[in-house]
């Protein structure tokens, strides 16, 4: 069921976006680091239910606040004339990393396991 | 129980496909802008050189700015010089074309008088009177007469009387001839005045005339008025030599 509201979630949102109107270029850079920290709260969230603490509430909240404050910071900065969205972009991507080992490692390790137990099934066969 | 986790699971679906939608909406808008705004060369760029870029351009601009307020300028300036240059080569042409007509270099037409004198000299009026020849006296006391009637233009025999017109008498006696521009010219003599119709014939055909005096005196005279007198323009030279 989540699966398919992802599925759906994602047609519609490409549908939708590739018919939106253009924005000025001069924008863009809000828009592609609000694309970044949603895909940060994204892995995050992976992790979390990997890590069986996942909370609806928080993931939402972080999922939309990140995006709002990350484009907020970007705005600061343009204000500021100082790159602040290099030092917002530095965090997601470094914490997208970190949760993609996290991510990585479970995964493998559940696979070793697996591949473990069999043999073991095996030698207790014989 | 069943009903509550199901009811959860479709809130928590919900909201989860919701965010991939907001997610996929923006990361394709973002697409479509990159995709859209094909500025390679400009991407391609650090800011410092554009900005280095934009500031010679500008200053470029300034430059060409510059040059074109002045060649405008200079453009307004020549504007007014030729219209002033107009201005004194349409002064200086009806100026020309005065004096030439005061000199004598154009045709001129006008209203005026034509008087043919035939030359009766030689012919016995009388047992005791012959007719004189016509002189040069005759003609110039003529043409002075014109003149001093008001006549702008003259002509003799189709040669025009400008300043430098000569009437002479080549020759004595029986075999002298009569030249006027250096051009021999004989009876009859046609002389040809542009000016005041009345006062021109007043002045020669008038008691004390040169005209009637001459037709006292036996000649010929006639004398006709005209509307339109065609006056030809002096066909010599005009060449100073001497004169600085």
């Amino acid at each position: 069921m989540i699966v398919i509201a992802i599925i759906i979630g994602c047609i519609i949102g490409a549908l939708i976006g590739l018919n939106a109107p253009i924005i000025p270029y001069t924008y863009s850079t809000f828009l592609a680091i609000a694309v970044v920290a949603a895909l940060d709260s994204v892995f995050g969230g992976i992790t979390s239910v990997l890590k069986k603490n996942f909370d609806l509430t928080i993931f939402i909240s972080g999922f939309f606040c990140n995006s709002i404050l990350s484009i907020a910071l970007t705005y600061l900065g343009q204000k500021l004339n100082l790159d602040i969205y290099l030092a917002a972009l530095v965090v997601f991507v470094g914490r997208m990393f970190t949760n993609l080992t996290i991510i990585r490692r479970y995964y493998i390790e559940k696979w070793t396991e697996s591949k473990k137990k069999k043999a073991e099934k095996a030698v207790t066969q014989e | 129980m069943k009903l509550k986790i199901k009811k959860e699971k479709l809130v928590m679906s919900i909201t989860i496909g919701i965010a991939c939608f907001a997610l996929m909406l923006v990361m394709f808008m973002q697409f479509k802008v990159v995709k859209q705004t094909d500025l390679t060369e400009i991407e391609n760029m650090r800011e410092t050189e554009l900005r280095t870029e934009l500031s010679t351009w500008r200053e470029q601009y300034n430059a060409l700015e510059e040059r074109y307020q002045e060649v405008s300028s200079k453009i307004e300036e020549y504007k007014t010089q030729s219209e002033s240059n107009e201005e004194t080569t349409k002064l200086l042409e009806t100026e020309l074309a005065q004096i030439n007509e005061a000199l004598g270099k154009t045709d001129v037409q006008g209203e005026g008088i034509i008087i043919v004198i035939t030359d009766n000299g030689g012919t016995q009026l009388d047992d005791d009177t012959t007719v004189q020849k016509i002189t040069e006296q005759d003609l110039l006391l003529l043409v002075n007469e014109l003149f001093a009637a008001g006549a702008e233009a003259i002509s003799i025999n189709d040669n025009r009387i400008v300043s430098m017109s000569d009437i002479f008498t080549i020759g004595s006696g029986e075999s002298s001839f009569l030249q006027v521009n250096s051009k021999r010219i004989t009876s009859p003599f046609v002389i040809k005045a542009i000016g005041n119709q009345s006062y021109l014939e007043s002045a020669v055909m008038g008691n004390g005339g040169k005209a009637y005096e001459l037709q006292e005196l036996g000649h010929k005279v006639d004398v006709q008025r005209s509307r339109e007198v065609k006056i030809n323009k002096y066909d010599g030279q005009i060449s100073t030599k001497y004169m600085k």
